[in-house]
């Protein structure tokens, strides 16, 4: 019996992903639970298992097609003679159970200026046509429209010419080569740009001494390895903002533009920039003033290596406050990092080098390095993010004070 | 036990139609029929009312021959070599069915088929029971006629479509309850056939939900041929005497008494279901009883089809086998779908009436700005050469971009004429595309490119309006 594998409820307010990668192919036996399906939704890639054992009959959903949830978006042979339809994906939320299908009478695609043959490709290839945009007359969709949607182009080749002018009308020369805006990739491009366009950012830059903080992570750093984490600066970075969010709390807040409020948020959740071969995604450290650095230490670690391995769940992208980027190891002096709207500010990390410093008259030699806070103005003025990172910065200077907070 | 990747309930042009594609794409297919195949269509609808119809039209031709200076004499309707001839077409249409079902190696069974489960259907057939097992079900049953209370079908003087197309003459006079497509073919062919018709129509209008433009076409003629036609009214009472029968009948202006000979009830139809034990399965229904199911034709349970009739209006032959066609290669593992914009119907009473897409009325209601264009056969050659020079083409089109959104026809050959538009709209073609296509003269299909023509703004063969 074929089982109609329809794209579940992800999450709240997530109604469409893309499909990313399918992890079988038609006439591939599939388990049960199996990861089978990489979503991208605006949130996140999400890794979909294998609502049934059997074998794959049909992909429906192209990789590189955005699937609302409900839609069908795999058909499986589930081998069995008496399937019962049942609840669908086991790690998700609950969905609908094979929904009683709509009745269809009428005429589902009156709109869509397709001849029946172009429809029919579309099928072939799994393309939703009525996302694909026609590139003829009245904007009537071709089949090269629909060949190139599938391809992962969402709009044809006249469209991409005319973007970006190149000597070659259709496509690029030998010495171009185009990659498909999609997955993560798109969607960062998608929020970065907004949220450059909604809030009003400014970037404040301090410098920290870090001395001490690199001899005080050199003392912790054995007891770490005996728990089995990697101790890296960013728990003590972490748990140094605690008390500077509780002290600035429209640091830690959102703007609310619907309802015209500020939304102060007395929970402290930390998301980590975390570079994947996909691009940038920010998985989210929960509750950072109930965690010691060590328990901060060992869930970034999973974190970021569910994250490489594009296996986040919603939930662990979602609900930050505030957010740190550290790129550190790379080097660097400082950066006006983007917010991660609908959060305030977000917080850069550049790399710790050894700096001749002027203390108590005299030129020094110690650790130190650049904070590079980018805020929204619209919420937090200038010289309260400076007072913010001001005592994010003492915290991280003062060992003894940061003890008390690190444990 | 038989095996079968797909078993089929029913072999209408839903049901064979399936049978013959899931066949010819390698999955073993049984059809199962319990009458004969090619359903009611074949054997008690379309094909069997268009064998009568034809020749109703001959003698109506001949009638006003000598007009045309053809002189006939002595012409006359031998219904018994009638009703042989249209069973031999019946039976030439049936035995090409099973040529072909078994043409591509598909199983029939003949005897009415029980579903005991998704995959397990029990066939009573001449020879015993046969137990099918099979990993799909497709429910092709279709429609019944459905009757009135207080005018149940006797098989005698009040009967049902399928014993009208098998009367051995034509009744004096003959009362058709519902003017629907059914009821208006009858009208039309018995009134042509000599019959003295009366119609009662509970609604408004004759073809109800049909452009009332046509209709009124067909309404007035067949009114000058001596109908009677009774819109919102309804049969209260019969008494019956004999072979005759006294109506009562109630219209807007009172209560009236006709004596008939014979009343055709055509009412409207009902899903048959009974035997497909629906509520066992899961098989979801809406509350019509009819079986829903999405657009690759999956009922609410997984392996079960449903095409035709049976999933509901509108009820058509051609509608079922492209749905027939869609559950074999969807059971095939296609990616096929109902996704066609527009279903073409055609009502073979005098003139005949055909449409597709939207109507002036439906095209508003859907927020377009409509253009409407006519062209009169009255002035078309062809039509005037062949005496048929009732009835006109309109075509709906977008005000904006010339989009056809819908034509209707009433005229000569109409149902034929209809195709040519479907095409039209499926290929989102403009009333410019019309227009410039060249229809060889003279012949109808001028008629849609004039009335194209019109609607681009230059209209040839009428003046600008």
């Amino acid at each position: 019996m074929t089982y109609s594998f329809k794209l579940p409820d992800i999450g709240e307010g997530v109604s469409e992903g893309e499909i990313l990668k399918w992890m079988a192919n038609v006439g591939d036996q599939i388990k049960e639970d199996q990861p089978l399906v990489e979503i991208m939704t605006d949130k996140v890639n999400v890794q979909i298992p294998a609502p049934r054992t059997g074998k794959v009959l049909q992909i429906l959903a192209k990789e590189g097609e955005v699937a609302k949830v409900g839609q069908t978006i795999m058909i499986i042979d589930d081998g069995s003679g008496g399937a019962q339809p049942s609840a669908e994906i086991a790690t998700l939320k609950p969905v609908q159970a094979a929904a009683p299908p709509q009745p269809q009478q009428g005429a589902p695609s009156q709109s869509i200026l397709a001849t029946p043959a172009t429809r029919r490709l579309a099928r072939e290839l799994g393309v939703d046509i009525s996302l694909v945009k026609g590139s003829g007359a009245q904007g009537r969709i071709t089949d090269d429209d629909v060949k190139h949607f599938a391809s992962g182009s969402p709009t044809g080749p006249p469209t991409v010419a005319v973007q970006a002018p190149r000597p070659a009308a259709h496509g690029p020369g030998p010495r171009e080569e185009l990659v498909p805006l999609r997955g993560v990739r798109k969607t960062i491009s998608e929020r970065m740009l907004k949220s450059l366009q909604t809030t009003a950012q400014v970037t404040h830059v301090d410098e920290a001494d870090m001395t001490e903080l690199v001899l005080l992570r050199e003392a912790f750093k054995g007891s770490a390895e005996k728990r089995g984490v990697h101790l890296t600066f960013i728990p003590f970075i972490i748990k140094a903002l605690v008390p500077a969010l509780k002290e600035f709390p429209y640091v830690n807040s959102s703007l609310d533009e619907q309802s015209g409020n500020i939304v102060l948020k007395k929970y402290y959740n930390i998301g980590i920039a975390t570079d994947t071969e996909q691009g940038l995604v920010v998985p989210v450290v929960r509750d950072v003033d109930r965690k010691d650095i060590f328990e901060l230490a060992g869930e970034i670690e999973t974190l970021a290596d569910r994250a490489r391995k594009a296996q986040l769940t919603l939930d662990e992208v979602r609900g930050g406050t505030f957010t740190i980027t550290n790129v550190g190891a790379i080097g660097g002096l400082f950066a006006t990092p983007i917010v991660n709207a609908p959060e305030v500010a977000i917080l850069g990390l550049h790399k710790i080098a050894k700096r001749p410093v002027v203390r108590d008259g005299k030129v020094e030699i110690r650790d130190t390095t650049y904070f590079s806070l980018s805020f929204d103005h619209r919420v937090v003025d200038g010289a309260y993010a400076a007072r913010f990172t001001s005592r994010v910065i003492e915290t991280v200077q003062d060992t003894k004070k940061l003890l008390s907070e690190v444990l | 036990m038989i095996e079968a990747d797909v078993a089929i309930v029913g072999g209408g042009p839903g049901g064979y139609v399936c049978g013959i594609r899931a066949a010819q794409l390698g999955l073993k297919t049984v059809v199962i029929e319990a009458d004969r195949l090619g359903g009611e269509c074949v054997n008690y609808g379309c094909i069997p009312s268009k064998s009568l119809i034809t020749v109703s039209r001959l003698a109506d031709k001949v009638k006003e021959a000598e007009r045309y200076g053809l002189k006939a004499s002595g012409v006359s309707v031998d219904f018994v070599q009638l009703q042989k001839w249209k069973g031999e077409v019946i039976s030439r249409l049936v035995a090409g069915i099973e040529l072909l079902l078994k043409g591509y190696h598909a199983t029939i069974l003949k005897g009415e088929a029980e579903v005991v489960s998704k995959d397990r259907v029990i066939v009573t057939t001449d020879q015993g029971r046969e137990e099918i097992s099979c990993k799909n079900l497709v429910l092709a049953t279709g429609t019944r006629t459905s009757s009135l209370p207080g005018l149940e079908f006797d098989g005698d003087l009040v009967i049902g479509s399928k014993e009208g197309l098998d009367l051995k003459g034509a009744p004096k006079r003959l009362m058709v309850v519902g003017g629907g497509a059914i009821g208006l073919e009858f009208a039309s062919m018995f009134q042509k056939l000599g019959s003295v018709i009366t119609i009662v129509e509970i609604m408004e209008q004759l073809l109800p939900g049909s452009d009332l433009d046509l209709v009124r076409v067909v309404h007035r003629k067949l009114e000058a041929h001596g109908a009677r036609i009774y819109l919102k009214s309804k049969v209260l009472r019969i008494d019956k005497k004999g072979s005759e029968a006294t109506v009562e009948v109630e219209t807007p202006d009172g209560k009236i008494n006709i004596e008939v000979d014979k009343i055709l009830v055509s009412v409207g139809r009902k899903p048959r279901t009974e035997k497909l034990n629906l509520s066992a399965l899961g098989v979801e229904t809406d509350p019509r009883g009819y079986i829903t199911t999405d657009s690759r034709m999956h009922t609410s349970v997984p392996g079960v089809y449903a095409i035709g009739d049976v999933r509901g209006p509108p009820l058509l032959a051609h509608k079922a086998s492209k749905e027939g066609i869609v559950a074999a290669e969807v059971i095939a593992g296609m990616s096929s779908a109902a996704d066609w914009k527009v279903i073409p119907d055609a009502v073979f009473c005098d003139p005949e009436v055909a449409s597709v897409g939207l109507t002036e009325a439906k095209a508003v209601e859907a927020g377009y700005k409509v253009k409407r264009s006519r062209f009169q056969f009255a002035a078309l050659g062809r039509a005037l050469a062949a005496g048929e020079p009732e009835g006109f083409v309109k075509v709906i089109s977008k005000e904006e971009d010339g989009l056809v959104l819908g034509v209707q026809i009433v005229g000569p050959e109409a149902s034929d004429l209809i195709s040519e538009v479907a095409l039209a709209i499926e290929m989102g073609a403009t009333v410019e595309d019309i227009a410039l296509t060249i229809h060889p003269h003279p012949t109808f299909p001028e008629a849609i490119m004039e009335a194209a023509e019109s609607a681009a703004g230059r209209p040839i063969h009428q003046l600008k309006s």
